[in-house]
């Protein structure tokens, strides 16, 4: 049983730096999942942890052995690490049907034939793929591939398992009853798991805690609810749900409370956890399921009605999808009833919005 | 499964077995490259033979060769028959792509596989078949004397030796301009001709100046080929007086009763850095032109040019090119094989006979030439293609400190001609003691070929070596598996198909080399090409056609055996 700790991780490519400076814990049976989007340096990360690509910095332990250490100059090679890896490309060996692909660790540890045997029929159960062990993986489906690799790693006990966007080469709806297969999976099989994604609904299913990840570094650690509902900035808010974002000065504020005017001189109050300077700019943030058309009549007590000028409007299925302008911000709602075709009134709430200090640069 | 505890990595090994067989083939390499190398510049620096106990060092040596009588025509006429032999290859070679690989024309694809044929082909046999048909007492030009009286061309020739020289070079410059991205990518075309361009009026304003890149790199490849020659203007140059740089060095070399070693070692690395500078000069314009050509190719093929009226006319060209440059040489010189005498005026059925091959056979010399061809070929060529996998798997798929060197080196063999690796083999064995069993067997051939062919064996596995995507072996390395376990159970298998192509690349260009081998066979290790060249000389025609038809048949036999077994493409 084993954590993983990366302290300091550092990792350039000629003048690019890959991964910069990232530091992480991850406790004994622990599901992490590295979350950012494509290039921010994820699998860069899990390559050196898996040892693939030797880091420029920094250490990599896993329980009580040194993976990697630049200061004292360790660096295990792959074979001598025990880490699992799955590749989003699943690198099954085209050459070798399921069984041999899923034995090949294990005749590398020189395990008895007979438990070999039996080792691999009992990982292929567990995956469901049992039934398949003479085919070739050319001769599988993408899921089937994919839990073939994920076999593969488990067959031999990693102490570590590493994920990278495994789910990513599936369709839309395989990907769904895959995540779900792996959600009851990972409770079951209770490793260390670093499990990387761009998909914020797996990040959010899947994780003990995520780290939002963003050019190199790391933006944000916390549990899914933390990252849900707190983001410690606008690229993780933006990042983590389709976000709107209100630029706005603060024009008063209160116990706990602030006013905030917009650009066009239209007012709404929020719930503030920091106070606001008065006079400074601001951005405050809502998720399209907190907003909603206002109805007919003055605001309620929970909520503050602005007027906004209707962009687009485009019926999908149930709903309208609706593209507004408030105050030179653009915002996206989702409504049942049909929108009106020039003003609509919006209802925004006071508690649940997130404040940033500043002008965010992914509101633009 | 459930309460897995964590599994010990594989015992590693005591000892890393990567680092003796990684610095193990980088050495092999170094060694197989620098030793020919290095007695040639050391000798051409040393006023004694390198064999002699004393010596000191000198520029005489360049002075000396500056002064030889005649080394200034040599020159002249190596860079002559090397410009004219790159014109005529690139002026046909071009055509060819054109009419071959963009147009309507008729029977276009066979007449592409043929236009091919002389690359698999040594210029040696390819001379032979012309001086059957071509030469003074040739079939054709009896045709022609008896009809129109006297013929008035002579391969004797500069002009001559380029055209045949031409002739087997022009596949190259086919095949470079096949892949320029104006025949792989049409819609570059198809914009110009929308626009309302004629046929031609693309051809020429479009299409053709899309190749130039491509030209141009294959023009410099053909100038190097043409300045290593050595078979063509052995046998129709010498007779003629016309010296050239090749035939310099093997007749102050090896011909000669009194070699003067600093002389031929001296005119040896002024050729290495001449055609050191070329190869140099060929990988800078494949940097500039990986733009323009487009590796792989598309699947579709490109909607063909209307040749319109012309396309009969140009068939019939096409054809006539085909028929006099590539299959008549090949056809009388396999009939002259199998007759005892070759001529028009003679009816077919009073002249045929198996006599030749009986001879062939009968004659220890001969029948071991064959034998030791297919020895040097098969053995050799699989040895090679065994290091070529290690020093490719090595390059391309290991963490070696000196993984770029090595390739570097590995493909320092491409500017060292046949004639000049041929010299410096000559005295590396020369002058280490203790190798003398060797040097009179065919393993020194063995070694030299090795050496020769290392860059072409390369070039057919890399970029099958590059798709294969590195996860692959990564997934294995993260299992547990060192490099060496990887490579055998991973790269190995997955390179199967490569290594075929390779082997057979190797098999063809051991099986037709000469220039290297005739610096260095003994009695006893002979093979096909110096024997060849023997029974020239000897004037053995019929001896000499029924030798190269068999050069000509095994190699037939190995690419259609390797096409229908493997379906292997051997070029492009
Ligand atoms: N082998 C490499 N050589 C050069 N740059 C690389 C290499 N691998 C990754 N990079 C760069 O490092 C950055 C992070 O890449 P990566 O870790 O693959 O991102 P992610 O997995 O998050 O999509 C990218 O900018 C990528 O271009
Ligand atoms: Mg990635």
């Amino acid at each position: 049983m084993a954590e993983l700790v990366i302290e300091g991780l550092t990792k350039r490519f000629g003048g690019v730096t890959a991964v910069d400076d990232v530091s992480l814990h991850v406790a004994d049976g622990e599901f992490v999942t590295l979350l950012g989007p494509s290039g921010c340096g994820k699998s860069t990360t899990l390559a050196a942890v898996a040892g693939l690509d030797r880091a420029d910095g920094g250490r990599i332990t896993v329980g009580d052995r040194v993976y990697f250490d630049a200061a004292r100059g360790i660096y295990l090679p792959p074979e001598a690490r025990s880490c699992g890896l799955v590749f989003q490309s699943y690198a099954l060996w085209p050459h070798m049907t399921v069984f041999d692909n899923v034995v090949f660790p294990l005749t590398l540890r020189k395990v008895s034939a007979a438990d070999r045997r039996r080792r691999v029929m009992e990982v292929l159960e567990l995956v469901e793929m049992a039934p398949y062990a003479a085919r070739y993986p050319h001769e599988l489906s993408g899921g089937q591939q994919q839990r073939v690799a994920l076999a593969r790693t488990l067959v031999y006990h990693p102490a570590i398992l590493l994920l990278d966007e495994p789910l990513s080469n599936l369709d839309a709806k395989l990907r769904d009853r895959a995540r779900a297969w792996l959600a009851e999976l990972r409770t079951r099989l209770h490793l260390t798991t670093i499990y990387v994604t761009h998909d914020q609904i797996e990040a959010l299913s899947l994780s003990d805690r995520i780290v939002v990840m963003n050019g190199g570094r790391i933006a944000q650690i916390g549990t899914p609810q933390d990252i849900y509902e707190r983001p410690a900035d606008p690229f993780v808010a933006d990042f983590i749900g389709t976000t709107n974002f209100l630029p706005a000065r603060v024009a008063g504020a209160s116990a706990g409370r602030a006013q905030l005017e917009l650009d066009d001189g239209q007012r709404l109050e929020v719930v503030a956890a920091r106070p606001a300077e008065v006079g400074s700019r601001v951005t405050i943030a809502f998720r399209p399921e907190q907003m909603h058309v206002a109805p007919p009549g003055p605001a309620d007590a929970a909520g503050s009605v602005l007027n906004t000028r209707v962009t687009s409007r485009s019926y999908v299925g149930g709903n309208w999808q609706v593209g507004l302008d408030l105050a030179g911000a653009v915002l996206r709602l989702e409504t049942r009833q049909p929108p009106p075709e020039d003003v609509l009134r919006l209802w925004l709430p006071h508690a649940g919005g997130i404040l940033f200090r500043g002008v965010a640069d992914a509101a633009a | 499964m459930r309460t897995s505890v964590a599994e010990a990595p594989p015992t590693p090994s005591a000892f890393p077995r990567e680092i003796p067989i990684q610095y193990g083939t980088a050495i092999l390499v170094l060694v197989l490259v620098v030793a020919p190398l290095l007695p040639v510049l050391l000798q051409s620096l040393l006023d004694g033979a390198l064999y002699e106990d004393s010596y000191t060092f000198t520029l005489g040596n360049f002075a000396k060769l500056a002064r030889t009588d005649g080394f200034g025509q040599v020159l002249i006429n190596s860079v002559v028959l090397a410009g004219l032999t790159t014109l005529v290859a690139q002026g046909i070679g071009t055509l060819a792509a054109i009419l071959f690989g963009r147009t309507d024309l008729p029977l276009a694809r066979l007449m592409g596989e043929l236009f091919l044929w002389p690359l698999y082909l040594s210029a040696l046999v390819l001379s032979f078949g012309w001086y059957a048909v071509y030469g003074p007492a040739g079939y054709f030009t009896q045709i022609w004397d008896s009809l129109l009286g006297e013929a008035p061309w002579t391969l004797y020739s500069l002009g001559g030796m380029a055209v045949i020289a031409g002739v087997s070079q022009a596949p190259l410059a086919y095949i470079y301009c096949l892949s320029s991205a104006t025949i792989t990518d049409p819609s570059l075309e198809e914009a110009a001709r929308v626009s309302g361009s004629g046929t031609f009026r693309t051809l020429w304003r479009i299409t053709l100046p899309l190749m130039k890149p491509a030209i141009a790199y294959s023009a410099v490849l053909n100038f190097t080929v043409g300045l290593e020659l050595l078979s063509i203007p052995l046998i129709f140059g010498d007779p003629a007086g016309i010296t050239v740089l090749t035939t310099f060095l093997f007749n102050n070399g090896i011909s000669s009763p009194r070699p003067d070693h600093g002389l031929v070692a001296t005119a040896a690395a002024l050729m290495l850095v001449v055609v050191c500078f070329l190869v140099w000069l060929q990988g800078r314009m494949l940097g500039n032109t990986r733009r323009f050509i487009t590796l792989g190719g598309k699947a579709s093929r490109p909607r063909p040019f209307r040749l319109g009226v012309l396309r009969w006319p140009l068939f019939i060209l096409a054809a006539l090119y085909i028929l006099a440059a590539v299959i008549a040489p090949l056809a009388v010189l396999v009939l002259r094989a199998f007759t005892s005498f070759l001529s028009p005026m003679i009816p077919l059925g009073e002249v045929l006979t198996l006599a030749n091959f009986v001879t062939i056979f009968d004659y220890p010399v001969y029948a071991r030439s064959v034998w030791n061809s297919l020895i040097v070929s098969i053995v050799g060529g699989a040895l090679a293609t065994a290091l070529v996998g290690l020093i490719a798997v090595i390059v391309h798929r290991s963490e070696f400190r000196f993984r770029g060197a090595l390739s570097y080196l590995a493909l320092f063999p491409r500017a060292v001609p046949g004639v000049v690796a041929g010299i410096g083999f000559f005295y590396a064995f020369a002058l280490v003691p203790g190798l003398g069993s060797l040097r009179n067997s065919i393993w020194i051939l063995v070694i030299a070929f090795t050496m020769r062919f290392i860059p072409a064996g390369i070039g057919a596995v890399a970029p099958m070596l590059l798709q294969v995507s590195h996860d692959l072996d990564r997934a294995a390395r993260v299992q547990g598996a060192d490099w060496w376990t990887t490579s055998r159970s991973i790269m190995l298998p997955l390179m199967r198909p490569a290594l075929v192509g390779c082997f057979t690349i190797l098999f063809i260009s051991f099986f037709k080399e000469y220039a290297t081998a005739i610096f260095l066979f003994a009695p006893g290790s002979e093979v096909i090409g110096t024997t060849l060249l023997q029974l020239w000389v000897q004037g053995e025609v019929g001896l000499v056609a029924a030798l190269a038809t068999i050069q000509v048949a095994v190699i037939a036999l190995c690419i259609a055996a390797v096409r229908g077994i493997f379906g292997v493409k051997l070029h492009g």
